[in-house]
């Protein structure tokens, strides 16, 4: 160290230095606290040099556009070689010798590339956000523990343990899973934990449950009995079935109308007298809140109607629009098994796709699998409620919610027989009825989905097919199959109670025996399709079956898109792949169609209006560029609104007539008492709320157009929105056709999550695209780069590569070549 | 020349600690360099700063061009700056300064000239 001795100069003195000395420690310790800042969050904001540090930091996410990804990996775990081919789209095509290595392998990419989304997801289905955000997320995650979505995950994941084979399944997803998290390091953390400050945690067979039950919860967790018995508590039996009848006019069933049902095994049970069954409110008891639904499309034609003479198959799953994406495209293969498709991050197996035999593809049933219970407590005893004339002791959990920041949160959350008591005296939330409320939920049971996707990814024909379907359970899933044969094929899957007449329609009450949910609709009895003769099948969303089918049920159906595409189909004359893709795109409006001209006909009078022109010369189809669009839909809110607002706005949930039936009245209907503003002294007519729905409209949008264009994407708003909402890391204003009345279901925050069209023939020809990339990381050059091919409406081609362990294909990017040691 | 030579030793143990340890190593290494330098505290306060400034612009661009940006970009846009470049200004201001006050702090705990 001679370099550092002293050479020359003048030496400073003592005093100096010792003057020096003390603003040195001073120093030192404005740098100590300097640093401690940067590396402490403080409220939003994270710590900063901690994240702005290139090494470690954010950056350490920063991807190399041209970054090669071939590679030699070595598992101890493994039974044997394998292989992982990454094709141009970085889709990994996993090829190994046993099941165990597939799934581990499937765990281990997953997480490779997804594993902040998974963790994420699972934290939410558990109700354990807030320990991680701290109080933001505290009334989601109460919500979450209340509606039992724990208690659900380990019921099934006791049936799924209880079977070796998904046992097996799930054990070699966690350990692969859990092998990419142990071989992490800060610096190789996904992105999102380094912004909120935390950290992975192992990953357990729990949370492949937790998952399925979020989905479960997505799909089914809404439910109408509280709106419905308020609707029951203000309206006329009469108006009750005019303005929300159980089946809507005209439907185009799920199960088309004619196909013949097998006899039920059970009869119907009979109906206890409404004063038993359903306990009577008034409009006082309701609180007011609202929510947005949801939807999907499938649908199937016959080799008999395509111009191929093979089968096509088309799925389009309308789901919230987030990064990163729901999906993650995957081919799988192993002895017996070579499948392609949408996997979830999270679970293992392919949710919707095709192997070398069938095509599947799901949408959701919307049958009523969930009920509430009025409970009637004991007074002075918290521990009992009564059931059946008796005191019975409800059971409890003990929910202990974590919160970053503060102390752990405990809830205990009784259980009565019908299911978690949701709403008690010590939790309500706004809009619910404020009474003690149990929820009975199909989801709470014991019911092992994984084998479905397990028997359903090794598929060869129908009956494999529907020995797979039987065991999924919930949500119960429109579940739509082609193959190579040409065969078609529909079912209205889930497990289902048989039902008495309106059970479960309305808040019912819970201390009566005679509400209980009793016996179980035997599954093979569920609705089902087989190669009709109409040629083809399709699922919206709509109501199931026409009358004929023998147990009674009801659900929250839409019709709108399920008449479209039903029209289209059977208008249809030899089906292409391109027929298929430009149905899926398709922004033409029946509902605009249907009452556009009723409209316009009110406003015949109306003169020097730019926007009534506009609708003059409309096609009712809501492209992304057309003005007219959003003239229409902003018109016909008014409108919808100017109608029900008066009478119907206090429903909770905003549970107005629906679309379809308010469209329906307004061409059938009109003089119908409820186009009278009650609150205004004149009787208003149809023409009246028309005129004036015209004016609000014309006012807002001359106001609109001041700040913005008035094209239709740029009102509605098409968003793919991040998992943490940084609108850094998402996508707005997306140029986009479509809304939920279209069967281009382009909504908000929620649309067609992934495309896919596959034609069953000798040589399968598959197309798909979603909203996102298959990396979940906002540094790589994969995230996002399937979003504009999929605001254009366009496909990619999918690369199914047969069931080899040596592959040459052109389209392979990447290889993992990968040994057990 | 020694403050030149101070900077370089600076950047290059601050590359090979960071390899192992977190970020705040720069303010360990800029202070313990500049201890052993002892330069005067405002000499030593530019070593400092240029010493971690440069190692951070280095790293930086190191993992932002080859990403052509990507990240940079979305990074920039969550701290509300108009562009990568100022996320990337950011890092070097906020590296050089902890270096830069690490380095005079060593530099007065043991002042000789």
């Amino acid at each position: 160290m001679a370099y550092y001795r002293r050479s020359s100069g003048r030496d400073v003195s003592f005093r100096q230095r010792l003057r020096s000395r003390s603003w040195g420690i001073f120093l030192i310790i404005v740098t100590i606290a300097w640093v401690w800042l940067l590396n402490t969050a403080i409220g939003p904001l994270p710590p900063l040099g901690k994240i702005l540090d290139p090494v470690s930091g954010a950056l350490a996410a920063a991807e190399p556009e041209n970054k090669n990804y071939t590679d030699e990996e070595r598992f101890p775990r493994l039974k044997g070689n394998a292989s992982i081919w990454w094709d141009d789209r970085m889709v990994p095509h996993i090829h190994a010798a046993s099941e165990h290595d597939v799934y581990f392998l499937q765990g281990y990419v997953h997480a490779y590339f997804r594993l902040w989304q998974m963790d994420m997801q699972t934290r939410a289905a558990a109700g354990r956000i807030s320990e991680v955000v701290g109080m933001k997320a505290f009334d989601f995650d109460r919500k979450q523990r209340r509606k039992g979505m724990l208690y659900a995950a380990e019921n099934s994941l006791r049936a799924a343990e209880s079977d070796s084979r998904t046992r097996a399944m799930l054990d070699a997803y966690t350990e692969g899973i859990n092998t990419y998290i142990s071989s992490l390091s800060y610096r190789r953390y996904p992105l999102e934990y380094k912004l909120i400050g935390f950290e992975p945690e192992p990953w357990t067979n729990l949370k492949c449950m937790l998952l399925l039950k979020y989905m479960a919860d997505d799909l089914t967790g809404k439910t109408d009995d509280i709106p419905h018995s308020y609707l029951r508590s203000i309206l006329s039996p009469g108006d009750l079935a005019l303005l929300y009848p159980d089946k809507i006019e005209g439907s185009t069933p799920v199960i088309p109308s004619g196909t013949a049902f097998d006899p039920p095994s059970l009869g119907r049970p009979t109906a206890p007298p409404d004063s038993v069954a359903f306990p009577v409110y008034r409009s006082t008891d309701f609180g007011y809140r609202r929510e947005e639904g949801k939807g999907s499309n499938n649908w199937a034609v016959s080799g008999s109607r395509t111009a191929s003479g093979a089968a096509i198959l088309c799925n389009d799953p309308h789901l919230g629009l987030n990064l990163p994406s729901l999906w993650f495209e995957t081919q799988l293969q192993c002895l017996g098994m070579n499948v392609y498709g949408a996997s979830l991050p999270g679970a293992p197996g392919v949710i919707i796709g095709f192997t070398d035999s069938v095509a599947w593809g799901l949408t959701n049933n919307y049958r009523d699998v969930k009920d509430y219970y009025e409970i009637r407590p004991v007074k002075g005893d918290e521990s009992k409620y009564w059931f059946a004339g008796k005191q019975v002791a409800y059971t409890t959990r003990t929910e202990r919610i974590g919160i970053k920041g503060k102390d752990d949160f405990i809830d205990t959350v009784r259980y009565t027989i019908h299911g978690p008591l949701i709403y008690d005296e010590h939790y309500n939330e706004k809009g619910s009825l404020k009474r003690p409320l149990a929820m009975c939920w199909m989801g709470h049971r014991a019911s092992n989905e994984i084998m479905a996707i397990y028997k359903l990814n090794r598929a060869k024909g129908y009956e494999d097919f529907v020995n797979g379907i039987l065991h999924f359970e919930c949500p119960a899933q429109n579940m739509i199959y082609a193959d190579r044969a040409g065969n078609i094929a529909l079912w209205g899957q889930g497990q289902f109670v048989n039902k008495w007449k309106e059970q479960g329609e309305y808040v019912m009450s819970g201390w009566d025996s005679a509400t209980l949910w009793r016996e179980l609709i035997p599954m093979r009895e569920n609705p089902h399709a087989l190669n009709p003769a109409q040629g083809f099948l399709s699922s919206a969303n709509q109501c199931v079956t026409d009358s004929t089918y023998p147990y009674w049920y009801n659900g929250d159906y839409g019709e709108l898109r399920a008449w479209r595409i039903n029209q289209a189909l059977a208008e249809m004359p030899k089906v292409t792949v391109e027929d298929m893709f430009a149905l899926q795109n398709d922004d033409y409006s029946v509902l605009a169609g249907t009452v556009l001209p009723v409209m316009l006909a009110h406003s015949r009078d109306v003169q020097g209006n730019r926007y009534l022109d506009t609708m003059r010369r409309w096609d009712s189809r809501l492209q992304a560029a057309s003005m007219a669009g959003s003239i229409f839909q902003l018109w016909w809110r008014n409108l919808y609104l100017g109608i029900w607002g008066d009478d119907l706005g206090r429903v909770p949930d905003n549970l107005m007539p629906s679309t379809e039936r308010t469209m329906q009245l307004l061409v059938t209907q009109p003089d119908l008492k409820y186009y009278d503003d009650r609150r205004t002294k004149r009787k208003e007519t149809l023409r009246d709320i028309v005129l004036h729905s015209l004016k609000q409209t014309t006012d807002s949008l001359d106001r609109r157009a001041k700040t913005q264009g008035l094209e239709w994407y740029i009102g509605k708003n098409t968003s793919v929105t991040h998992l943490a909402k940084l609108p850094a890391f998402s996508y707005n204003k997306l140029r986009t056709g479509g809304w939920g009345n279209t069967v281009n279901a382009m909504k908000g925050d929620h649309g067609p999550s992934w495309r896919m069209v596959v034609q069953m023939g000798h040589e399968i020809e598959a197309y798909g695209v979603y909203p996102g990339g298959q990396s979940g990381n906002p540094g790589s050059p994969y995230y996002a780069d399937y979003l504009q091919h999929w605001v254009d409406g366009k496909y990619y081609k999918l690369l199914f590569l047969p069931n080899m362990s040596s592959q040459h294909n052109d389209r392979i990017k990447y290889t993992w070549s990968i040994k057990p040691e | 020349m020694r403050a030149f030579n101070t900077t370089v030793i600076i950047l290059v143990t601050c590359a090979l600690a960071e390899w192992l340890l977190p970020w705040w190593s720069i303010a360990l290494v800029a202070f313990t360099v500049s201890v052993m330098a002892a330069l005067r505290p405002g000499k030593a306060f530019l070593t400092g700063m240029c010493g971690v400034g440069l190692w951070w612009l280095i790293a930086a661009l190191y993992r932002d061009i080859p990403n052509h940006h990507i990240l940079s970009t979305r990074m920039a846009e969550l701290f509300h700056l108009p562009g990568y470049g100022f996320y990337i200004a950011l890092t070097v201001l906020i590296g050089a300064l902890t270096g830069g006050m690490a380095a005079a702090a060593g530099a007065l705990v043991n002042r000789k000239r």
